[in-house]
Formats: structure tokens, sequence, C-alpha cells
């Protein structure tokens, strides 16, 4: 059976996976890390490409500025020498027509400009003096070249080029550095989101599994084809989850024989009990009926043998009711109600107890806030054990408070009086069947709530101090 | 694209002929720094460059203003601007001088030693050994640097005319604007004889000097005169007569002759040395 249909079969069954921000995925942080290195290595080959392919295209265009002065130098020496304008004039049509050329001036050594591409600039004396450098302003490339015969300048030449077709050539294979590094971004994304598939597949199976597990279905196998660490992974698993339900069945069959044991045990000591607390009364009345069958026994004695024995009997009929009420704890039913009403019927009753004459009974509920999932009719025998319980532990007199407080999705019952409290040496075993503190109870009153309060899923919690009073509390779900 | 606009070279020439106006006008209204040595174009410009521009080092430093170098494209550009007293110095031949003199200009030196001839030369190989109008094979071609080179043209022309040779119905006449320019067409063989003179020869590389050979010489004119403007202060005309005369006698004045090829210098010279000199 496949892990995907296993997962169909239990989805409804088990918790299901928790789900993760995308973001924390390792789905994610895998995808963002190949995509950043490659971006980051593409980037950095990319821009140096581009940055050499821009600097050769600089180059060259100073190449050609420099080659291009350099003839125009030549090519008018003789012609300045000779102040043949027309032929300089040639020379300065000629380079005006190589391309990025915009100006071109010959000028001899007095500054007087006698060849121009602007005709207007012909016959003109230059301001500034010119000198053999090279400079650069926007979109133009000023270059000076000195005519030199014997040692001597005879005159200068002037070439402007312009630099817009080698911007305009930086930008386009700046654009497509950058057009590349974002096509890198983009296929290295797609390699890394198909490889982090390939990884994290196995991953969510497994991760699937771990939480079938954790629903307590043991019978969940992978089944992974990959032969790599992953692929390890899941056979380690598998026999991890073998081995784990190989000691979950054993633990199970200890835990039933240890039951077993423990409900014997119980039945032992409930024998023991029942048999104690009969013994006492029933001896009475064996012993009452022995003394009424004397002929010659007075007559008050007589009386008393008869009211011993009223007594007595009645007291094994209250301890064999109660015992029978505790066997006879049915399943709950539970239903959504409001717990308040219930718990003020209960403290009327109380109070109208003969036991109650001088307990002050007190009970705080918000009724609009305490609705519980219960069984109503064992959650009045709960409320009702444990009220009289206090009420038995204060025959002097005494204050009760009852509340039922909403705490997040919980909502807590406490009934808290100021009696004679609990030893410590019973306390850890005050809710066992017949075990009691009391001269004259049963010992099943705690008990029976703590039955009915562990079919709703939760338990009595007590805190005592003697003479000091005793809180006694517990937790029903909120609706 | 753009479409590539040509001009005409007639439209150059003559946008560069105003151009050259308009830079005379300018440079005759502002007060001039340069003086402008004008010097015939023997030989190429970037030859005659490198002869004449030590010398117009020297005149700087003597002068105490800058002294620009400059030559022309031909004989005739050269005496238009002589003409239109472009230059404040000249270096020419003594016939177009005469003409010079007439605009203004007057000698003050002219090189000393060496007379002025023109001579004529063949190739050391060629068959031509001299002169004489039944040796010369028919359809000789002949070249000269230009028809007013006086040394190089006018005096070789005369000198055959005198031995019956008919230059313009003998032999083929092609001029080439320059004194090395016509050496260089010998010794290609581009033609069979050219008209020059010493100095020019003198000046050629080794091995063409070596593989030229000298057939005739003509009769001794007076050398080539370096002439003023008149316009030039007198003073300063003094101190460029005397510099030149004194190259001579320093090493630094030797070595500004030798780049120009005249070992024996400049010497004073009139106006009325040239009065005989006639085309």
């Amino acid at each position: 059976m496949s892990v995907i249909e296993i997962v169909h079969k239990h989805a409804s069954a088990e918790p299901r996976a928790p789900r993760l921000s995308f973001f924390r995925t390792l789905r994610f942080r895998l995808v963002l890390s190949v995509a950043l290195v490659h971006a980051v290595l593409m980037g950095t080959f990319v821009w140096s490409a581009v940055d050499k392919q821009s600097e050769a295209i600089r180059a060259d265009l100073y190449s050609r500025a420099h080659s291009l002065i350099t003839l125009m130098a030549v090519a008018s020496t003789n012609a300045l020498l000779a102040e043949d304008l027309g032929s300089l004039a040639e020379v300065t049509a000629r380079v005006k027509r190589q391309p990025d050329v915009t100006e071109g001036e010959i000028v001899d050594v007095r500054g007087d400009v006698l060849a121009s591409t602007n005709l207007h600039q012909v016959g003109h004396r230059l301001l500034e003096p010119l000198v053999g450098a090279t400079a650069q302003g926007r979109n133009r490339l000023r270059l000076h070249e000195q005519i030199r015969v014997a040692g001597q300048r005879i005159g200068t030449v002037l070439l402007d080029m312009s630099t817009r077709h080698l911007q305009a050539e930086l930008t386009a294979t700046r654009d497509e550095g950058l057009l590349f590094i974002l096509l890198a971004l983009v296929v290295g994304s797609i390699a890394a989101w198909v490889l982090s598939l390939l990884i994290t597949r196995n991953l969510y199976t497994l991760m699937a599994a771990v939480h079938k597990i954790g629903g307590g279905n043991l019978g969940v196998r992978v089944d992974l084809h990959a032969r790599d660490e992953v692929g390890l992974l899941g056979g380690a698993f598998n026999a991890m989850v073998e081995s784990l339900q190989r000691i979950s069945e054993q633990v199970r069959s200890e835990h039933e024989k240890r039951t077993d044991a423990e409900r014997l045990a119980c039945v032992g000591e409930l024998s023991a009990s029942i048999a104690h607390e009969i013994r006492n009364p029933l001896s009475a009345v064996i012993n009452s009926v022995k003394l009424l069958d004397r002929s010659n026994l007075p007559v008050t004695d007589r009386a008393q043998a008869i009211a011993i024995l009223n007594t007595e009997s009645l007291r094994l009929q209250r301890i064999l009711n109660d015992f029978l009420d505790f066997a006879r704890i049915r399943e709950s039913r539970l239903v959504e109600d409001d717990v308040c009403a219930l718990i003020e019927e209960v403290a009327g009753l109380i109070r109208q107890h003969p036991q109650a004459a001088s307990v002050r009974v007190e009970v705080q509920c918000d009724a609009s806030r305490c609705r519980t999932r219960h069984d109503p009719d064992q959650l009045r025998q709960v409320i009702w054990n444990l009220m009289l319980n206090s009420v038995q532990a204060m025959p002097e007199g005494g204050e009760l408070h009852v509340r039922a407080t909403p705490a997040g999705r919980v909502v807590k019952f406490s009934f808290t009086d100021n009696g004679c409290g609990i030893p410590d040496s019973l306390l850890d075993k005050i809710v066992r069947p017949f075990v009691t503190g009391r001269k004259h109870g049963t010992g099943l009153g705690l008990s029976i709530a703590q039955r009915i309060l562990m079919q709703h899923g939760t338990s009595l919690s007590i805190v005592s101090h003697v003479n000091v009073g005793t809180e006694v509390s517990f937790e029903l779900g909120a609706a | 694209m753009y479409q590539k606009v040509r001009l005409p070279r007639s439209v150059l020439r003559w946008l560069a002929a105003a151009a050259l106006i308009a830079i005379s006008s300018a440079a005759a209204a502002r007060q001039p720094h340069y003086y402008r040595f004008g010097v015939l174009p023997l030989q190429s410009p970037t030859m005659l460059a490198g002869m004449f521009l030590p010398l117009t080092d020297a005149l700087q430093q003597a002068l105490h203003r800058p002294v620009q170098f400059v030559t022309a494209p031909n004989f005739a550009a050269f005496m238009r601007r002589v003409r239109r007293r472009e230059y404040d110095i000249i270096y020419l031949n003594p016939l177009l001088y005469t003409r010079a003199r007439r605009w203004g200009y007057h000698v003050i030196v002219k090189v000393a030693g060496e007379p002025f001839a023109g001579i004529l030369v063949v190739r050391r190989d060629s068959p031509i050994r001299a002169l004489g109008g039944e040796t010369l094979p028919p359809g000789l071609r002949i070249g000269f640097p230009d028809p007013n080179a006086y040394a190089a043209t006018i005096m070789t022309r005369q000198y055959m005319e005198a031995r019956g040779i008919h230059v313009n119905r003998d032999l083929k006449v092609k001029y080439f604007g320059s004194q090395d320019s016509a050496l260089m067409a010998v010794y290609y063989g581009m033609v069979n004889m050219a008209g020059t003179w010493m100095p020019s020869l003198r000046s050629m590389p080794q091995r063409v000097q070596q593989a030229l050979r000298v057939i005739a010489q003509t009769p001794p004119q007076p050398q080539m005169p370096i002439a003023v403007r008149d316009d030039m202060p007198a003073r300063e005309a003094g101190r460029i007569r005397n510099l030149l005369t004194h190259l001579t006698m320093t090493s630094s004045g030797r070595a500004v002759l030798r780049h120009l090829g005249f070992k024996r210098g400049f010497v004073v010279a009139h106006n009325n040395e040239y009065d005989g000199v006639k085309p």
C-alpha cells in the first residue's frame, strides 16, 4: 500500500500535518539559495563580461580616434607647411566622413585655423592654447595631436568625436547583461524548483507518515524509490516504525495484563472494604437478635436492642445503595448545556438539607459564558456529592463557595469550604471507594464523582488543609 | 544613415582662397606676433621644414619673437603670397627675387660659396653621357621642378637651348612641383633626365645620389637670396642679417647650416647684384 493511499484512507481520522508558511519551507529556502547563488555567480560573470566588452568598445573608439588623428596629422603635414588650404580642406572633409566624427580642425603654429569641418571656424584664431591631450566631455571625445617636424611643433590637429554611439553601444551591452542576469535568475529558479521538488518530495512523504504515526496509526509505511540519503532514511524509518509497532503491541499486552491484575486487586480490595463496612453493623444486628432471643431481657434493653437493630439495618441498606450507585454508573450522554442552572438547582436542594442549616452556600456563575458538554444527570450527581461532602465537613456551620469560571477553552468548577479539612494521610486516596474521614460516611461519594468525571475526560483536584478547609475542583470542556 | 556630402574640389579651392584672405586680413588686423618665413617650394614641404626649422628656431631666439616657417604648394602660389606680402622673410631664387623686389622686398643676405648654377642629372646607368642635339635619343623625357624654378628649369633650359636642343620640341617635358620630386622621377625611371641644382641633389638620400650622375652644369648666377619685407624695422632686419652672416662662427650656427646644406653660410648681399638676372 502506498503512502498516498494511506493518507487518503486515514485522512479524516488522523491529524493533518501542520501547514507551514511557504517562506519557511525547505523548498523555498532551497530555491532561494540556489537562485541567489546562481544570480550572484551569473551576475558576476556577466557583469565582468559586460565590463570587458564595454572596455573593448571604449578602447576601440579611442584607438580609432587616435589612429584617425594620427593619420590626419600625417596627411596634413605637408599641406600645413605649404599652407595648402585646399589639401587641408580635403583632409578635414575626408575626416568628417568618418563615423562619429563631429569636428576636425587643423591649426598652424600661431593658432590660426587653416581647415575645419566647420567652415565658419576657418581663418579664426583659437583663443585657448592647444596642447596634446585627450579630453572627454559629455557625449564627446576631444583629441589634440601636435604636428612636429624636426622636433618642432608646426601645428596642431584637433579632432572631436561623438560618443553617442559608444554610449548607445554601452547601454545596449549593459541591457543585454542585465537581461542575461535576469534570464539566469529565472533559469536558476526553475532549476532550483525542480531540484527542490526532487529533494523535498520524499521528505513530504516522510512527514505525512510521521503525522499518521503521531495520530496512532503504526501501520504506516513509506515507499521511497530514491537511492540517496532520503531513500536510506525511508528504509530506516520503516524499520523504526515496525520496531515501534512491535514494542507498542508488547506494551499493550503488558498493560492489559497489568490492568487485569489491578482489576482483580481492586475487586479484592473492594470486597474487603465491603466486608469491613458491613461487618460492624451486621455484628450489631446479630448481637441485637441474640439479645432479643432472651426471654428475661428487660424491657429497656429490649427497646435498646430493637433501636440498634433498626439503626444498623438502615446503615447496611445505605451502604448497599451507595455501592449499587457506584457500581451501576452508566455511560455518559454528553449534551451542550448551561451548568449554572444545574448548580443553582443543586444549591437550592442542599440549602434545604438538615445538615446545612448553619452553612451559607454561595454560588458564582455567569450563565452566558458557562456552557459545557456534559451529561446533566451525572453532573448533577457530581455537584450534589461534592456540595454534600463540603456541608458534612462543616458540622458546626460555615461557608461553601461554589464557582463556575470560564478559563479559555474550559470551564473550571470549584467547591471551597472552611470545614475540618482532610488529613494528609488520606488526601492521596480520598477518591477510592470506602475511604472516608467521617465516622458515618460510606466513602463512596467522591469515588462516584471521580468515576463520572473520568467518563467526561477530566478528574477531581483536591487541595485541603486540616481545620482550614478544602477546595475540590475540576474542569469541563467549554461548548 | 546619413548621406556623404562631397564638396567639389573647385569649391574647396575657392573656399580655401577665401579662408586664406580671411586669415591674412585677420592677421594684418592684429599685432603681428609671428614673423612668417616663406621658403620657395624647391623641395617637399617636409624636407624644406627639416632644412629651415633649425634656422627659424635660431631667428626666434635672436629676435625674441616667434618665427613661423611656411612654404607653398607651388612656385605660383608662393609668388602670389609674396605679391600679397604675406611673408616677412623670404628665401627664393634670384629670378623670382627680381619680381619680389617690385612688391617691397629687399635682399639682406645670399647663400655663400657655391656658385648658383643649374644641373642636369641622369641615372648612372643611363646611356646619355653629354648634351648635344644629335646625340639625344628621340622621345627623351625630361623633368623639372617648376616652370619658375630659376636654376633647375630656366637656367638649364637656357643652357640646352644654347646647345641647339629645343626643349619643347625635342623633349617631353614634365613638371613635378619640387626639386626632390624631379630627382626621384629620374631615380625611378619616370623621366630620363631632370633639371635641378646641387643643394637639392646633396639633400637626397645617399643611395639616390649614388644612382644619379650630373651630365651638365649651367654658368653661375647670383646665389639664392634671403629678403625681408620693407616694413620690417631696420634694426630687426639688421639682427637677421647679423645672425645669418655669423652662423659659421658658432657651433650652433654650423649645426643650422648643416641642416640647410649651406656649409659656408650666408654673406651680405645687395639689390644691385641681381640687376643682371633676366628670365
